[in-house]
């Protein structure tokens, strides 16, 4: 089929396996908090028919989690299970996804929190600076 | 002064540190069977490594990214799973064969079973990743690990006949009592014991751990093209010294003990000494290098916080999936397996694993949105892809000849 | 609704022939305007009609190395199309376009630099 060039659009384009999927996302002090795994749009209902002249949906968050396992083999973990790290935190999108607040506010940290309170933590040096 | 230091350090850490258990094992085996005629195969995979860990490092230093963060970026998360569950077995084992061999060594300089070694060998490689600051961890065990120029010296020290050893290398053969099969067998060995992946996984993070930016990529490029193909000429040396001795006696390379009896002959009692020390300080420091990549291939696909240049506490992931790592490679030696024998089948392995890590890199050499003005120039793209053909063959031809050579016996 | 669910899905046309498999989809960020980032919509998705795994994207920018990988994926890749949101009637286990779709070049322009 003949292709027709697509006419200038106002504001940055964003191809979600280019440019957002599986790239390391860091917090605000440029500490990585994960890779996306996988994105949350607003709409629509899947299945049926969208009528002529709806809004298009918008990206409401970044995923991460067993959502990874999911996106690999099919299927989909049900929505209470997802980490999200809302849009709004995004600050920036580059080579690397930068968020404009610190992991420490986000749900996807929460396992490295664990871990870091439970096992690293409780090993002589564990917090001691390298530098 | 302080420049031309540096520049000295930098180079001699980088010889030091080229040998490992997988060189030290691959390359004895290989000049005790078939001489001299398969030194073309380090001469080869030491241009590949230069390759290789120029483009990861220059990836590194112009975006910031480490080679698995790359994988997984360019690959996608299926393909990039494969990757990384492909590259991380192959990572535990030549882990294994590390610890395996710091262990070894240091029953040869002891006289204590290598069993009882295996748990001090594994404590001391945690604690050094715990808590030694990462360039010193480089520069010492580099340093120390250059004492294996005691291979060279021995070797000229047993006044071989360079003619003949010349002439083995410079037109090979297959030798009367080998078959072509293992020949080739052996070529793929000792190509993935020069090309490891480790080495490209650790390079490009140490590139991160360190801060380098660009300005800094004149220092590791002399680095790498000095210095790597010096330890390639240690590595041709240990086959020498092989060919020397071992090969006209027949005897075959089990363990550790052949591999450095050469360099008794040759150098009596102080080249023992010598060579025990760099024997312990290269596997010591290949044990480091390989735990940190295992470390660094997990947190890099999951997005994990990482890196020696933070402290524990905010790296937490990274250091516990180190410290289980350890302690599968303790479990796994526990069982008595040999660990020469582990060695031999992670050098193989490593060629078979080099197309999965080598393309993203490649790939994400030419992409201006990481590399800037800094993506590959003509030249290197055009040996990249002569390498990346001849890192194909040997992948897909590797288990073919494992089979019909037995592994190579 | 989750991307990747949507992402290798079929995509026919009205009358139900089948045009390929969604490769990408592709946002705008020009939406309500947030602390940081405006909001990204949806613009539309890229279809490929040979092979989903669009993974190096060769396809949609101009680089040319390492030769000849580039040339063998763009080939991999021919045919691919851009469909726009407005295009769209349904999008479920499979995606289905309106009638009368206009197909675009995927090519990208101005991309987030």
């Amino acid at each position: 089929m003949k292709l027709v060039p697509v006419p200038p659009i106002a504001g940055r384009t964003l191809d979600a396996q280019l440019h957002l999927l599986d790239r390391q996302a860091l917090d605000n002090d440029g500490v990585p908090v994960t890779t996306v795994d996988d994105l949350e749009l607003s709409g629509p209902e899947p299945g049926t028919e969208i009528p002529e002249g709806t809004p298009a949906p918008v990206i409401t968050a970044l995923l991460t989690g067993p959502v990874l396992g999911t996106r690999i083999f099919g299927g989909r973990p049900p929505s209470s299970r997802l980490i999200r790290i809302p849009w709004k935190d995004v600050a920036d999108v580059g080579v690397v996804i930068k968020l404009g607040v610190s992991g420490d506010s986000l749900d996807a940290d929460w396992v490295e929190r664990w871990i870091r309170d439970k096992i690293i933590a409780r090993i002589p040096g564990g917090r001691h600076d390298p530098r | 002064m302080k420049r031309i230091l540096g520049v000295a350090l930098g180079i001699l850490t980088a010889i030091g540190g080229f040998v490992d258990i997988g060189d030290l094992v691959t390359n004895a085996v290989v000049g005790s069977r078939f001489g001299m005629s398969l030194v073309w195969v380090v001469a080869v995979g030491v241009v590949g490594i230069c390759l290789f860990a120029n483009m990861s490092g220059r990836v590194a230093a112009a975006s910031g990214r480490a080679t698995f963060e790359v994988i997984r970026e360019r690959l996608g998360p299926r393909a990039g799973l494969a990757n990384l569950s492909a590259s991380f077995l192959i990572n535990l084992m030549t882990v294994t064969a590390e610890i395996g061999g710091v262990a070894l060594a240091l029953q040869l300089a002891s006289s204590v079973h290598y069993l009882l070694w295996i748990p001090v060998a594994a404590l001391a490689v945690w604690l050094v990743v715990w808590r030694v600051k990462f360039s010193i961890m480089e520069n010492v065990t580099g340093l120390l690990g250059l004492t294996l120029i005691v291979f060279a010296v021995a070797l000229f020290l047993l006044k071989p006949d360079w003619g003949n050893l010349a002439g083995q290398a410079l037109a090979p053969a297959v030798p009367d009592e080998e078959t072509a099969s293992s020949y080739w067998y052996y070529a793929i060995a000792l190509f993935g014991a020069a090309m490891t992946p480790y080495e490209v996984f650790f390079f490009s993070s140490g590139a991160v751990e360190e801060g380098w930016s660009i300005k800094d990529l004149i220092q590791s490029r002399i680095n790498v093209l000095v210095g790597f193909p010096l330890g390639g000429v240690l590595s041709v040396a240990i086959a020498g010294c092989a060919a020397v001795v071992l090969l006209p006696a027949g005897i075959a390379v089990t363990s550790l003990s052949q591999v450095i009896l050469p360099v008794a002959e040759g150098a009596g009692k102080l080249g023992l000494a010598f060579v025990l020390i760099g024997l312990v300080a290269a596997t010591f420091g290949a044990a480091l290098e390989t735990t940190l990549s295992s470390g660094y291939t997990l947190a890099q696909f999951f997005g994990w916080s990482w890196g020696k240049f933070r402290r524990p506490a905010q790296a937490a992931r990274f250091h516990l999936s180190m410290i289980i790592t350890l302690l599968i490679g303790i479990a796994v030696l526990s069982t008595g397996v040999d660990p020469v024998l582990i060695t031999e089948y992670s050098v193989v392995f490593s060629a078979i694993a080099l197309p999965l890590t080598y393309l993203p890199i490649l790939i994400v050499a030419n992409d201006p949105q990481y590399m800037g003005k800094h993506v590959n120039g003509r030249p290197v793209n055009v040996l990249a892809m002569i390498y990346l053909v001849i890192i194909l063959a040997a992948s897909l031809a590797a288990i073919p000849l494992m089979i019909v050579t037995g592994a190579g016996s | 609704m989750i991307l990747g669910d949507l992402l290798g899905r079929a995509v026919h046309d009205s009358d139900g022939v089948k045009l390929g498999r969604v490769a990408d989809a592709r946002f705008v960020v020009d939406g309500a305007p947030q602390q940081l980032m405006a909001e990204a919509r949806l613009l539309g998705l890229v279809v490929s009609p040979h092979s989903v795994s669009s993974f190096l994207g060769y396809e949609r920018t101009g680089v040319t190395q390492p030769w000849p990988l580039p040339r063998m994926l763009r080939w991999r890749h021919r045919g691919s199309f851009l469909v726009m949101w407005e295009d769209i009637a349904v999008m479920g286990e499979s995606v289905r376009l309106r009638e009368g779709f206009t197909a675009y070049s995927p090519e990208l322009v101005g991309g987030p630099e």
